[in-house]
C-alpha cells in the first residue's frame, strides 16, 4: 500500500505540471479555437527565462518564475500578432504557423543558451515528507499547491472580470461579440498571453524537477496536449483533472511496465477517449475558422 | 484582410517553412566548398591532391546535440592542429559536418549521403544506436569510421571498417564492478537503466560483470530513454534497501535519476560509467546530489594528466570552455585518422582501415592499440566526485 501512495505521489505531482500545460492549450483553443503547436516551446523558453534570471541573475525563485511568465507572455503576443491576419480566416495556415512558431523558438533557444541543457536546484531545499513512509518531496507540495491557485486564479479571471466574460463572449460566438462591440483582436492576444504565462510557470516549475533544454517542450507539449483531450478541450477544470489523470496514469505504468510504460500509458489514453471523444468535462468542440 | 495580404503572409509562411526545411537538411556548419580530390570511399589505395575530405556525423539537433558539439570540437581541434602543422603529404584536412538529429534513420541516409560527396572516412557518430544503422552501408561502401559509440552492438558489427574511440560498455561496467564489489565489499546492488541501445548494453554488461563477480542485482529496472518522471521506478528500488545503485543511461537521464532518488531521501551510493563523469551529469543532478558518484571512465578530468592539460588548455582558448570525456574522446579518434592518414599516404577504402589497425597511439584516454573488432582500448579508471569535480582513486 505504501509502494501504491508513493507512486499516486509521485504521478499528482508531475501531473500538476501536466496539467499547467493542458491549462495553456485549453484557454488558447476555447478563445479562439486554435490548438497552439507552439505550446510546448514556449513552455521550454519560459523554463530558460525563470532559470536564466534564478540561476545567472540570482534573483529568487519567487520573483523569477513572475517575471518569467511576463516575458514569455510577451512572446505569446508577439506569436498571436504574427497570426491576426489569418484569425478567422485560414484555421490550417493557423495551426502550420504554430508549428513555424515553435521551431523558431527552438532554434532560437539553442541560439541565446547553447543547445546544451542545464540543471536547475531546487528552491526548496528541506528533506522529504515522510508521511506512513511516504515520501514527498516538498517541493512536489509546492508545484500542486501553484497549479490549484492557478486554476482558481484563472476561473475566477474568466467568470467574475469583464475581460473574462468578453473572452468568452468570443469563444461562442465572435461575431455576435464584435457586434456588441469586444476588440476580438484584443480578446485572442490576452488569451496568447495569458496561455503563454500558464506555459511559463508550468516550465519554470518543472526545471527544478528535471532539467531545461531546447527539447524539454516537445514531451511536455505532447502530454499537456493529451491532458487537455482527456479532461475536455477547452475545459478549465478539464485541463486539470486530466493533467493529474494522465499524471497518474504514467506513473503506475512506469510502476508496473518500465520500458513500455510511454507505450502503455498512452494506449490507456486512447481508449478513454475512445470511450469517451469529448473528454471527461466534455467541452463543446469550438470550431471559428 | 484582403485576399492579395493573405496570399502575401502565405508566400512569407511557405518561404519561412521553406527555408526551415533547407536549413533542416543541410549540413550544419558545412565547409566544403572545394570538389571532392580523392574519389569515392569505395576506392582503395593513396589520392593524388586537393583536400582530404572527412566527414563528421553527429547531433547537432535535438536532445543528444550537446554531445555532437563535444565531439565536432574535440575533432576539428586536432584536424585544425594538424592544418596548421601543414596537413598530410601537404594536403589539408576539410571535415564537412552532418547533422544526424540522433536518429537512427536519419544517419542511414547520411551515410549515403557521405558515400556520393566523396568522404573518404567518418566521425561519430556519438550514439551507438545511429552507428550501428550507419555502419553496415559504410561497410559496403569501404568508408573507415571512427565512432564515439561504446555498445558491444558495435563490435558486433564485425565491421573491418569501424572503429571506436573509447572502450567498450563492457571494460567500462567490468572496471566499476570490481572496485563496487571487491575493493569496497558492496553486495545490495541495484540497477536502473533505460531501454535505448545504450541502456540495454549497460543492463547487460553491469548484469554479467557483477554475476563474474558472484553477486546478483537485488532489483533492475528499466525506464524508457525519454522519460523524466523515474520515481516510480526509484520508488521500487527503495523498498530493497541496496547500498548501491546503479545507472545505465545517457547524461541527462542519470543526472535526473539522482537528482529524484535524492529527493525521495535515498542516500544510496550511485555507480556509473562515462555519463557520470560529464558535465551535464553534473549539472542536472546538481553537485551536491552527485557527491560520491562512483565514475568509470577512462578520462577523470582535464587534470588527470600533462596531456589531459594541454589539450584542455587548447581546446578552451579555442572554444571558450573546458573539454569533457566526448571532446577527448573525439580529439584521440581524430589524431589516430590522422596517423594513419600519414602512415598511408592519405590512402583510402581498406588500405586506410588497415592504416587505423596498424596505429599504436598513446593519448588521453590510454594506449590505443587496435584489435580486429575495432576496440582499441581496454581500461578504465576509477573516480569519485566530491565537491563537483572528479577525484581519481588512487
Amino acid at each position: 500500500m505504501q509502494s501504491f501512495f508513493q507512486t499516486l505521489v509521485s504521478g499528482l505531482s508531475f501531473g500538476a505540471v501536466y496539467a499547467l500545460v493542458a491549462l495553456g492549450f485549453s484557454l488558447v483553443y476555447r478563445t479562439m479555437g486554435l490548438v497552439n503547436f507552439a505550446h510546448g516551446a514556449v513552455l521550454m523558453i519560459g523554463a530558460y527565462v525563470a532559470s536564466t534570471f534564478y540561476l545567472s541573475a540570482r534573483l529568487p525563485f519567487a520573483v523569477a518564475v513572475p517575471t518569467a511568465m511576463v516575458v514569455t507572455g510577451a512572446v505569446g503576443l508577439v506569436i498571436e500578432r504574427v497570426l491576426r491576419p489569418l484569425e478567422n480566416k485560414d484555421f490550417d495556415l493557423m495551426l502550420i504557423g504554430t508549428i513555424g512558431a515553435g521551431t523558431v523558438l527552438e532554434a532560437a533557444a539553442i541560439l541565446i543558451w547553447s543547445s546544451a541543457g542545464r540543471g536547475v536546484s531546487s528552491p526548496v531545499q528541506t528533506s522529504p515528507l515522510n508521511v506512513g513512509g511516504v515520501r514527498i518531496p516538498a517541493y512536489d507540495l509546492l508545484v500542486i499547491a501553484v497549479t490549484a491557485v492557478a486554476m482558481v486564479a484563472l476561473t475566477l479571471f474568466l467568470q467574475r472580470t469583464k475581460q473574462g466574460a468578453a473572452m468568452q463572449a468570443v469563444a461562442m460566438d465572435h461575431e455576435a461579440a464584435t457586434a456588441v462591440g469586444i476588440h476580438v483582436g484584443r480578446s485572442n492576444a490576452i488569451s496568447f498571453a495569458i496561455g503563454a504565462a500558464l506555459a511559463a510557470l508550468a516550465g519554470a516549475l518543472v526545471g527544478p524537477m528535471l532539467y531545461v533544454s531546447p527539447t524539454m517542450g516537445d514531451s511536455l507539449g505532447i502530454d499537456g496536449f493529451a491532458a487537455a483531450i482527456l479532461g475536455g478541450f477547452g475545459s478549465v477544470p478539464g485541463a486539470i483533472v486530466g493533467g493529474l489523470g494522465l499524471g497518474v496514469i504514467g506513473s503506475f505504468a512506469a510502476q508496473w511496465f518500465q520500458g513500455y510504460s510511454d507505450l502503455v500509458t498512452f494506449v490507456v489514453f486512447t481508449v478513454l477517449v475512445m470511450i469517451k471523444p469529448t473528454g471527461i468535462f466534455g467541452e463543446r468542440t469550438v470550431n471559428r475558422a | 484582410m484582403s485576399g492579395k495580404q493573405r496570399y502575401s503572409l502565405g508566400a512569407a509562411v511557405a518561404v519561412a517553412a521553406a527555408v526551415l526545411t533547407a536549413a533542416a537538411c543541410s549540413a550544419p556548419g558545412a565547409s566544403s566548398s572545394s570538389p571532392a580530390a580523392s574519389g569515392t570511399g569505395g576506392a582503395s589505395g593513396s589520392a593524388a591532391s586537393g583536400p582530404i575530405k572527412i566527414a563528421v556525423v553527429d547531433a547537432q539537433s535535438g536532445s543528444s546535440s550537446d554531445l555532437g558539439q563535444f565531439e565536432w570540437r574535440g575533432v576539428s581541434l586536432a584536424v585544425n592542429q594538424a592544418n596548421a602543422a601543414g596537413g598530410v603529404d601537404g594536403r589539408k584536412i576539410q571535415l564537412t559536418l552532418y547533422d544526424d538529429q540522433g536518429d537512427p534513420t536519419v544517419g542511414t541516409e547520411l551515410a549515403r549521403k557521405i558515400a556520393s560527396d566523396g568522404d573518404i572516412a567518418m566521425f561519430g557518430t556519438a550514439e551507438s544506436a545511429v552507428t550501428v544503422a550507419m555502419g553496415p552501408i559504410l561497410k559496403s561502401e569501404k568508408i573507415p569510421n571512427i565512432t564515439s559509440g561504446q555498445s558491444t552492438a558495435l563490435t558486433a558489427l564485425k565491421s573491418p571498417y569501424l572503429f571506436l574511440n573509447g572502450p567498450t560498455g563492457l571494460t567500462y561496467d567490468t572496471t566499476l564492478a570490481k572496485f563496487v564489489v571487491t575493493t569496497k565489499g558492496y553486495k545490495k546492488i541495484a540497477m536502473l537503466t533505460n531501454n535505448d541501445s545504450y541502456g540495454a548494453g549497460e543492463d547487460k554488461a553491469f548484469t554479467s560483470a557483477l554475476q563474474s563477480l558472484g553477486v546478483t542485482p537485488l532489483m533492475s529496472k528499466v525506464v524508457p530513454s525519454d522519460q523524466t518522471n523515474m520515481t516510480p521506478a526509484l520508488n521500487a528500488i527503495r523498498g530493497t534497501n541496496p547500498q548501491v545503485l546503479f545507472i545505465g543511461a545517457e547524461e541527462a537521464q542519470s543526472g535526473l535519476i539522482v537528482k529524484q532518488a535524492r529527493a525521495l531521501g535515498m542516500n544510496v551510493v550511485i555507480a556509473e560509467g562515462a555519463p557520470a563523469g560529464t558535465p551535464l551529469y553534473m549539472s542536472t543532478a546538481g553537485a551536491a546530489n552527485a557527491s560520491g558518484t562512483i565514475v568509470s571512465s577512462p578520462y577523470l578530468g582535464n587534470d588527470a594528466s600533462d596531456a589531459a592539460q594541454k589539450f584542455a588548455a587548447a581546446y578552451t582558448t579555442a572554444y571558450g570552455s573546458a573539454p569533457e570525456l566526448h571532446g577527448a574522446k573525439a580529439y584521440d579518434g581524430a589524431e589516430i585518422m590522422i596517423a594513419a592518414l600519414k602512415a598511408c599516404n592519405a590512402c583510402t577504402g581498406l588500405a586506410l582501415a588497415n592504416a587505423i589497425r596498424a596505429v599504436h597511439y598513446s593519448g588521453l584516454l590510454g594506449n590505443f592499440a587496435y584489435d580486429s573488432s575495432g576496440v582499441g582500448i581496454f581500461a578504465t579508471a576509477i573516480g569519485i566526485i566530491t565537491g563537483g569535480k572528479i577525484k581519481p582513486v588512487s
